[in-house]
Formats: structure tokens, C-alpha cells, sequence
């Protein structure tokens, strides 16, 4: 902690410190624990059993078996479970790329180019992200069947590249304003145009709110249910959520134990994903312009 | 923005929201095939093993008919009526769509499905499904629709419960005084409610009503009950409540027709109403000895119960291949090597013939079903006074809902029958 | 900064006039272009979507025949007849009021747990955001049933001091509580947003606190807080509008019907209802202009009072 810094660190401190540090990993361990219970819950359940599934409320398994697992990678509704990841794996990284070409170049120019307009647009921008997502859902399905896209990955990428995601137009428009205005300055008076100044400069700086925004719209994207349903019909073009519902409607109670050992397997990827890039996520927040 | 510009602009913008509005005013225009091979959607809800049956007997048809490729698409049912809606009101309706009661009614009214008059009796079979059955998939005198099977309301019981209590089920069926007393002896002697609160759905209002010479709905879709039928309804179940007779609230609540909410299936009631069609996921998720009885009726010409079509198929008014639709649905419903792979997935084979073959080759929870189809054969009554009109969806939403007021207390029974009379004309008006 | 910005664009100062001038020239013509999938975006898929939802919510439409205009019947009937609408108003306010908080509260202490840089820190980060990596998927709904369902460890739990719940998902009066708590829960997003705002504040705030003898409960009041209300008007801004129109959670875990008896009805899971079961898109396009209404008058409302609360490192008055 920065605040012993000022004292003169002794032995005795260190061994304090130390002491402090081996409490603060079993405090945090016992509020994970706590907090992650039901996440335990649900891994563990994905090993019971069929008839245990929902009769036996305890954390462990009475017979641990890997059947569910078994069940779910020897295919769900016809095809393998790889096809679903893969399909969600294409859908989400479309999604990451749309929306940092789209939001970056409109962040850029509400950030830092001068035009007509710019005050109320702006306004307009951040007011969308307070529609209700049903309302437009209908209007918005009609405008992709005309453009014969329904069944297709496009209606759940392409509204990516045409920035719709305000959220995150704002994240970057924030960031933008916090770079120093002297770098796009100096491109300009090097005869930099605005698109070559946002290439080659703005950029580059922005990698940290780039990262931020791919975390989040790959986990959002990866989760989002009811786009995917709408607009997928295809069970081969199913992604991960279309087909785990697949089960909701099962007759028997043996259905649920593949069930929750397909959560675990959706989850596995986005787990992977989150912990190799969260160092990054921390810093992209940090470094854009959300602290005052 | 100078003016021209911004006139452009408003240009493009009437023009986008013309074109969105022009989509969602017609709502129609459906994709036309392509070439030699037709493509038809068929939708579908169900579990994996309706899925799987069903995919099979798809292949097997596209082999028959060379020319026709079906494209399938299937989920949960909540999923499906959200997803089909979606698609109908875009333009964007499959050819052939699997419908239940309330559906059918919205989509009949609606003009979503096309009058198959015109190939009954031609390339579509109809002459080997009851009469009694098919009558549900028609308005106005016109067939919209064809079952897809058959199903009838049953109580399904935990027989050592009922043995504990000293309770069995009378040659003839129960009386519904007799059956209240029997619940509440259930109750008394083992602790474990004698049935599911039965207040809680639409469905068994109707059967009760129907064995009062009375209906849910009168043929041309109005209300036909009063609020004191339902007052009467929910007295009896209110005063089974306090005894032990039925579940309590907490496990009424829950209650969607599903196995995994089922109050008997979680042991909090030893018997619960359902459809038939549902027997085999009961037998195959309960822990203990299941046995199967007819619905309460004070006697055989009024039991309440009917014949009636667990879903039916339809085929949209808008799709560019009714031919090939109806070929299909024909195929799924009267062919016997289809029959064979369906089974009873959805139901009890609709065609008699294709049901005394299913039935005959049947073994373990689809023989229960078969056996009890039969047992129960002479207490059904005609299904054609059993339709659910448009607005029905929103009646039955709203009937469990205000029961569930009724059932903690938060109102009062006859407020919450004239509420449910208020909102259900309100509901049939549109 | 994050408060003007949801306001308006922050004025430019410092480019010295020549080169702004010839930037701000060619600045027009190049804004539109770097805007124009935003543009194509904006007006395709939300501004048409909008006005014909707007338009919508003046008729009687079912979603097959065309809308019959009737005015502003809808929203005479959804203020002065239905009651369900009322339930729905209800339910809402309960899980924005009671969620928004907790969450942030929760968001915040795990943050400042943390923020002490110490080793596995990115473990334990992972570790808590995985309940917001799972998403509200159908399996979700199973566990909470297993967890505040009959036998379920929370009843457990509140066993042990005495109280007996029974079943709370089954239940009026605790229903909502256990879709707040699933709410809660997946806390991960302003967490980490609250990190990131931590590790803006001044390492010399909290020395020269210390020096003045302020503990720790006087650092977090008078340098903590302080340092991070941008932020924390930023969370509380984006968590207000998104439990507003919270869906997932209570659609699964009421199966879609907002039960028992009307307790986890929020609002969008009514406006669903009333536009795709019962078939009254009208209806629901009225709820959802109320809504949009509403949300952007509490929007409005928060960044107001923000300015009594809110501290801008180096920006003095405002």
C-alpha cells in the first residue's frame, strides 16, 4: 500500500506487509467463493448424473460422470458443437471488427473535427442508447428480409459496421478528447489530411480504447440471444445460445445435465478470452476519457 | 447544413422511413422459389426427440419427392412464438408452420394461413382423421389447418400416494364431489396435496365448464361464461386449498404445463392434470409409480374431456410453394413409413390407420399413452366446441396471472373472476 | 469531462487560427465521410425504426393487418385502465431503485479490494467477472431456481439466523428480489470501469491524507469518493438507463411471464408480452415512447444534480 511508502521500511513492516498480503488473499478467496458459488454450482452439476441434475440440490455430485459431456460433443440437433462455436466465434469477431472501424471513425470526427451539426448529432447519438431494443426490432427485421439478409450472419454484423453501437462510439469519443491535441497538429501542418492524420496518428493512440471496446463487444455479442434468434434459421448457422435453448423445451429431466455441461463449455472460450486480455481492459478504460 | 443539402437529407430520410413503414402497413410478400428444386420452411417447436423423429421423416419425404428441398427450423416454444411472429409480421412467414390452439386461432383470424378446402380430398388426405379432430383445425366452415395427432386431458396420480390414503379411482370416474373429497383425503393421510391446484390454467376451466354443458368460447369467438362460473370454479379450488385438497401457491405458481415445474413431479402434489401427450415425459422424469385416470365429470356425456389436437400444421397464405406444403404436411400426417419414425411425438397418430399402427408397434411410456387413449375413448366429446378464437393467448396469459393474485391473497376471488371477464372481452374485441 | 460529454461536444481552444481554419475547411467535407456508416446507421436502423414506432403508437396494430389510427388511446388506456401497466411501473422502479446501488455498491468495494496491485489480481478480476461473462442463459434461470428455490442454499442460509423464506422465486414478496440479486450480481462491467477510475487517483492524495492522520474510512470519504465521482456518475448514468430496460433476467427467470402474481412484471418483459403474445404492437410501441421519455428525463435528472456532487480534477468551476 502506497500509504506505508513514507515510513522507512524495516524488517518488522515487511513481515507486516507480508502478513497483510496473505489476509488479503484469503479475504478476496472467501468473497470469490461466496460471490461465485452458483458459477461452482452449475460446473459442478454439469458432472452429475441425469437423475441428480435437479433432485439433489448439494454442491458435489454423488456420481461424478462426464456423460453430459459425452452427450453434448456428440452433437446437438444434428450437428457437432464445433460448428456452433465456430459460428459464434464468426459472428463476434465480425461484430469486434465492425464496431471498431465504425465507432473509432465516428468517434474521431464528434471528437475532433468541426462540422454542422455536430452539437445536436451528438445529443442524437447519446440518446439512442436509451431505445428499448423491441420496439425497433420489427421495423428493423422487415429493412433486412428486403435486403434478403435474414438467415444470414449479416444482421448481426452489419449494424456493427454502421456504428450502432453508440455505447461505445461515446467510450472512444472520450478517449479522443483526452489525446493531446498537438500530435494532429503537427500531422496537419506536415500536409496530413484528416483521413491521413487518423491513420496514421489517431490510430494508432487509440489502441487502448480499440481493446476495451473488442473485449466487451466480443462478450456481449457472444451472449446476445435474441438477435441471433431472429435473425438465424438455419440450424447449421446456429450459434452457442441458439443451440443450449435447444434444450429448454426437452420432456424429461435428463436433458438438463447436457445442458448446463454445454454452459460450461460456452463459457470456457469468453473465460479464456477475458483472462488473457483483462490486463488491457483495465488499462483501455483507464486511459480513455471516463475518469473526470 | 445548407438548405439543399438538408433537404436531400430529409428526402432520404422520408424515403428510409416510407420504405420501413410500407414493410411493417403491407406486411406481406414472400420470397419466391428458385429453378427446378423448391424450398420449403417447416417450423416447428419441441424437445430433441420430436426433433430428431421429425428431421428423419423430412429426409425420408425428399427422397420421395425429388424436386422438393425442406428446409427445417426448430426451438423452445416461447423462442418459436416470438421468432415465427417476428417473421410473419416481416414478410418473411415459413410455408409450413406448427400451430397450437391459441396460435391457430390468433393466425386464423389474422389471415396467416392459407384455406387448404381446396386440396382436401385431393393431395391432401383427410378421410382417415376423425372428424371430430380435423373440426379443430376449421373456421368458418373452412379447413385452416390439420392435427398433427391426437391428445386428451387425463390426472396422472402417484398410485402409493393415492394407496396410502385409501383413495382409488372409481369404475366410472369421479364426481367432482367426489374427487374433492378424495383430494383432501389424499392430503390429510400423507401430507403430500392430493392434486395440483388446477385454478391455474385456462385449459382445465374449460374442461369443467364443458361439464356444465357450458364453453370456454362460443363458436363465433365470443366469451362464453360468466364471472360467476369462474367464481364457482376458483371456490372449489379455494376451498380445496385450505384442506390440503390442492398445492400450495408456491408450487401453483410455477406451474407451465412443463415436467420440470410440475408440482407432482416435485412431489408437492400426489396427481396433476395434463394432456396425455405430456404422459411420457412424466413417466420417464418421476421417481415412483405413476398411474393414469380420466378428468372429473358428474357423468360420461359430461366429462369435460375431448379429443384434441396437441398442434397442428398450417400452411402460411403468403408462401410462393403451397404445393409442395401441403405435399409435406400430407406426407407427415397420412404416410405410414412417416407415421412409423414420428411415433407418438406429437401425440397419437391424427390418421387412424397410421395410429393403429403406431399403437400396435408401440412399447413402454408410448403404449401408456395408446392404452389410455383407448381406455378413455368413450368419455371424449366432439372437439369442434373446444376453439380457441383470436385473443385467446392473452385470455389464458391473463387467467393464470390474475389466479395467481387470487392465490396469495393479494385479491379476492369473484374480483379477480369479473377481472378476468373485463380483460377477456376486452381481449376477444380486437 | 464525462458530464459535459453527454451533453455536448467539448469545445476546441487551442489550434491556432491558420491552420484551424484550413482544417476546419476541409474538416466539413472529411467529418461526414468519417461519419457516414454512423450516419447510414443512425437513419436506417434507428431514426426509421423509431418514427415508425412513434407512428405505431398512435394505432390499434396487430402486427398482420395495417394499423388503424386511433389516437392517443393507447396511452389513455395504459395510464388509466390497465393494471397490469401499473404492476409493470411498479416492479420497475423497485429493481432500478434497489439494484442500481447495490450493484454499484458492490461494483465499488470489489474494486477497491482490487485495487492494492498485489499478485493474481488479474486472476481474482477474471474470477469476478465471470458471472457477467455467463450472460442470463436458460441455465442461469436453473440455477437460481436451485439457489433460492425450495431447499436452495439461500433459504439454507437465512435458516441458520431464523428466517424462514420457503421457496423465494415462488413467492410475491421475494420474486423480484432474487432477479435484483442476479442483477447484482453480474457486476463485472462497472467493476471494472471503477478500476480503471481507481487507478486514476493521485498516489500523493492518499499520502498527504495519511500524513494529515486521516484513516481509512476519512481517505475513501475525502480523496476516494471525490476522485471518482466522474466515474461513478458515469456507472450510475449507464447502470440507470440498462435497468430500465432490463429484460433477460426476469424473462428467465419467471419463464417469460413476469410471475407470481405480477412481482417480476418490468417493464419491457410487459411491453414484450403485450406486443408478441397478445399481438398489440401499437400498445407496446406507446410503452416503449413513455419509456424512452422517461429514462431520458432521469438522464437529464442525474446529470443535473450531478453538478451538486461531482468533482473535476483541474476544472474548477464550472
Amino acid at each position: 500500500m502506497t500509504v506505508q511508502a513514507t515510513v522507512r521500511p524495516a524488517a518488522g513492516v515487511r513481515r507486516l506487509r507480508s502478513v497483510r498480503s496473505v489476509l488479503w488473499h484469503v479475504a478476496v478467496t472467501v468473497v470469490v467463493l461466496v460471490l461465485l458459488y452458483p458459477v461452482i454450482w452449475l460446473v459442478s452439476t454439469s458432472f452429475k448424473p441425469a437423475d441428480e441434475v435437479l433432485s439433489r440440490l448439494a454442491l458435489l455430485p454423488e456420481h461424478a460422470t462426464g456423460d453430459n459431456y459425452r452427450q453434448v460433443f456428440g452433437g446437438v440437433a444434428g450437428y457437432s458443437i464445433w460448428q456452433y462455436l465456430g459460428n459464434s466465434l464468426a459472428v463476434s469477431a465480425g461484430a469486434v471488427a465492425g464496431n471498431v472501424l465504425s465507432c473509432s471513425l465516428a468517434a474521431y470526427a464528434f471528437g475532433r473535427l468541426h462540422f454542422r451539426g455536430r452539437g445536436p448529432l451528438f445529443g442524437f447519438m447519446i440518446s439512442t442508447i436509451m431505445l428499448p431494443q423491441h420496439v425497433v426490432l420489427i421495423p428493423q427485421y422487415i429493412i433486412f428480409h428486403k435486403l434478403g439478409l435474414v438467415n444470414s450472419f449479416w444482421p448481426l454484423i452489419l449494424p456493427k459496421f454502421l456504428a450502432t453501437d453508440a455505447f461505445f462510439v461515446f467510450l472512444m469519443v472520450q478517449f479522443v478528447r483526452g489525446l493531446p491535441r498537438e500530435l494532429d497538429e503537427t500531422a496537419t501542418v506536415d500536409g496530413c489530411g484528416p483521413f491521413r492524420t487518423f491513420w496514421y496518428v489517431i490510430l494508432p493512440l487509440l489502441r487502448p480504447a480499440v481493446i476495451t471496446t473488442s473485449i466487451f463487444t466480443f462478450i456481449w455479442t457472444w451472449n446476445d440471444f435474441f438477435t441471433q434468434l431472429i435473425y438465424l434459421n438455419d440450424p447449421s448457422k446456429f450459434t452457442l445460445p441458439l443451440a443450449l435453448q435447444i434444450f429448454v423445451d426437452q420432456s424429461s429431466q435428463s436433458a438438463y445435465g447436457p445442458m448446463f455441461a454445454m454452459s460450461v463449455l460456452a463459457l470456457v472460450p469468453i473465460g479464456l478470452f477475458f483472462l488473457a486480455f483483462q490486463r488491457f481492459l483495465v488499462e483501455g478504460v483507464s486511459t480513455s476519457g471516463l475518469k473526470g | 447544413m445548407t438548405s439543399r443539402t438538408a433537404r436531400r437529407g430529409a428526402r432520404i430520410l422520408a424515403g428510409v422511413v416510407s420504405v420501413a413503414l410500407a414493410g411493417v402497413l403491407s406486411g406481406c410478400g414472400s420470397s419466391s422459389g428458385s429453378g427446378g428444386t423448391q424450398t420449403v420452411r417447416f417450423v416447428w417447436w419441441g424437445n430433441q426427440d420430436r426433433a430428431d423423429a421429425t428431421t428423419k421423416a423430412v429426409a425420408l419425404f425428399e427422397k420421395k419427392n425429388p424436386g422438393i428441398r425442406v428446409q427445417t427450423e426448430f426451438s423452445g416454444y416461447a423462442a418459436y412464438v416470438q421468432k415465427l411472429t417476428t417473421q410473419v409480421a416481416g414478410g418473411a412467414a415459413p410455408d409450413l408452420i406448427q400451430l397450437d390452439r391459441p396460435t391457430f386461432g390468433e393466425y386464423q383470424h389474422r389471415h396467416v394461413l392459407a384455406d387448404l378446402s381446396r386440396y382436401t380430398g385431393s393431395t391432401l388426405r383427410v378421410d382417415k382423421i376423425p372428424a371430430n379432430l380435423l373440426a379443430g383445425g376449421k373456421a368458418d366452415g373452412k379447413q385452416y389447418a390439420v392435427p398433427a395427432g391426437q391428445t386428451t386431458q387425463m390426472l396422472v396420480y402417484d398410485q402409493d400416494l393415492f394407496d396410502k390414503a385409501g383413495v382409488r379411482v372409481p369404475e366410472n370416474g369421479w364426481t367432482w364431489e367426489q374427487f374433492a373429497k378424495d383430494m383432501q383425503k389424499v392430503g390429510a393421510a400423507t401430507g403430500v396435496a392430493g392434486t395440483t391446484d388446477f385454478g391455474w390454467a385456462v385449459d382445465w376451466f374449460d374442461s369443467w365448464l364443458h361439464g356444465r354443458g357450458k364453453q370456454l368460447y362460443t363458436a363465433d369467438g365470443k366469451l362464453g361464461f360468466t364471472a360467476a362460473d369462474l367464481e364457482q370454479f376458483w371456490n372449489t379450488t379455494a376451498a380445496l386449498r385450505t384442506k390440503k385438497g390442492v398445492s400450495a401457491p408456491e408450487a401453483t405458481t410455477k406451474m407451465d404445463g412443463s415436467t420440470q415445474n410440475s408440482a407432482l413431479v416435485l412431489k408437492q402434489a400426489a396427481s396433476e392434470m395434463n394432456y396425455d401427450s405430456n404422459l411420457t415425459s412424466y413417466l420417464s422424469s418421476y421417481k415412483g409409480t405413476l398411474k393414469t385416470a380420466p378428468l372429473p365429470g358428474d357423468d360420461a356425456a359430461h366429462s369435460g374431456m375431448a379429443a384434441l389436437p396437441p398442434v397442428y400444421f398450417g400452411v402460411a397464405q403468403h408462401s410462393a410453394h403451397k404445393d409442395a406444403a401441403v405435399k409435406l404436411l400430407d406426407f407427415l400426417v397420412n404416410d405410414p413409413e412417416a407415421g412409423a419414425v414420428l411415433g407418438a411425438t406429437r401425440g397419437v397418430p391424427a390418421n387412424s390407420e397410421v395410429r393403429a399402427q403406431v399403437c400396435g408397434a408401440a412399447t413402454g411410456d408410448d403404449k401408456a399413452v395408446c392404452d389410455y387413449e383407448q381406455r378413455v375413448q368413450q368419455r371424449m366429446g366432439p372437439a369442434d366446441t373446444w376453439q380457441w378464437p383470436s385473443g385467446s393467448s392473452a385470455v389464458k396469459t391473463d387467467f393464470q396471472q390474475v389466479y395467481d393474485d387470487v392465490i396469495f391473497g393479494r385479491t379476492s376471488v369473484s374480483a379477480g373472476a369479473e377481472r378476468v371477464v373485463e380483460n377477456a372481452q376486452q381481449a376477444l374485441e380486437q | 469531462m464525462a458530464n459535459t460529454a453527454l451533453t455536448r461536444p467539448a469545445r476546441q481552444v487551442t489550434a491556432r487560427p491558420a491552420a484551424r481554419s484550413r482544417s476546419r475547411r476541409r474538416g466539413q467535407g472529411a467529418a461526414y465521410v468519417f461519419l457516414s456508416p454512423w450516419i447510414v446507421g443512425a437513419t436506417v436502423l434507428t431514426v426509421g425504426p423509431m418514427l415508425a414506432s412513434l407512428y405505431l403508437s398512435f394505432t390499434d396494430y396487430d402486427l398482420f393487418d395495417s394499423p388503424r389510427w386511433v389516437g392517443l388511446d393507447n396511452y389513455v388506456r395504459m395510464f388509466t385502465e390497465d393494471d397490469r401497466y401499473w404492476h409493470a411501473v411498479t416492479a420497475t422502479l423497485e429493481y432500478v431503485v434497489v439494484s442500481v446501488p447495490l450493484k454499484l455498491g458492490l461494483a465499488l468495494a470489489v474494486a477497491m479490494l482490487l485495487n492494492r496491485g498485489r499478485r493474481g489480481t488479474g486472476l481474482y478480476r477474471s474470477a469476478f467477472y465471470a458471472p457477467s461473462l455467463l450472460g442470463a442463459s436458460v441455465s442461469v434461470a436453473l440455477v437460481w431456481r436451485a439457489m433460492y428455490g425450495d431447499g436452495g442454499v439461500a433459504g439454507r442460509v437465512l435458516g441458520v439466523f431464523g428466517i424462514d423464506v420457503g421457496s423465494m422465486v415462488d413467492q410475491p414478496r421475494y420474486a423480484l428480489l432474487t432477479v435484483i440479486a442476479l442483477a447484482v450480481w453480474q457486476f463485472g462491467a462497472p467493476m471494472v470501469i471503477f478500476l480503471a477510475g481507481l487507478k486514476q487517483v493521485p498516489k500523493e492524495l492518499y499520502e498527504a491524507a495519511a500524513l494529515d492522520g486521516a484513516g481509512p474510512v476519512r481517505r475513501f470519504v475525502a480523496v476516494t469518493l471525490p476522485m471518482l465521482s466522474p466515474v461513478l456518475l458515469f456507472n450510475l448514468v449507464l447502470e440507470t438507463i440498462h435497468a430500465f430496460q432490463s429484460f433477460t433476467s426476469a424473462f428467465i427467470i419467471s419463464s417469460g411471464r413476469g410471475g407470481p402474481s405480477d412481482s417480476t412484471l418490468l417493464y419491457t418483459l410487459y411491453l414484450y408480452q403485450r406486443g408478441f403474445t397478445d399481438f398489440r404492437m401499437g400498445y407496446a410501441s406507446a410503452m416503449a415512447w413513455v419509456l424512452l421519455v422517461v429514462v431520458g428525463l432521469i438522464t437529464v435528472l442525474l446529470f443535473r444534480g450531478a453538478n451538486r456532487w461531482v468533482f473535476y480534477l483541474g476544472e474548477g468551476r464550472r
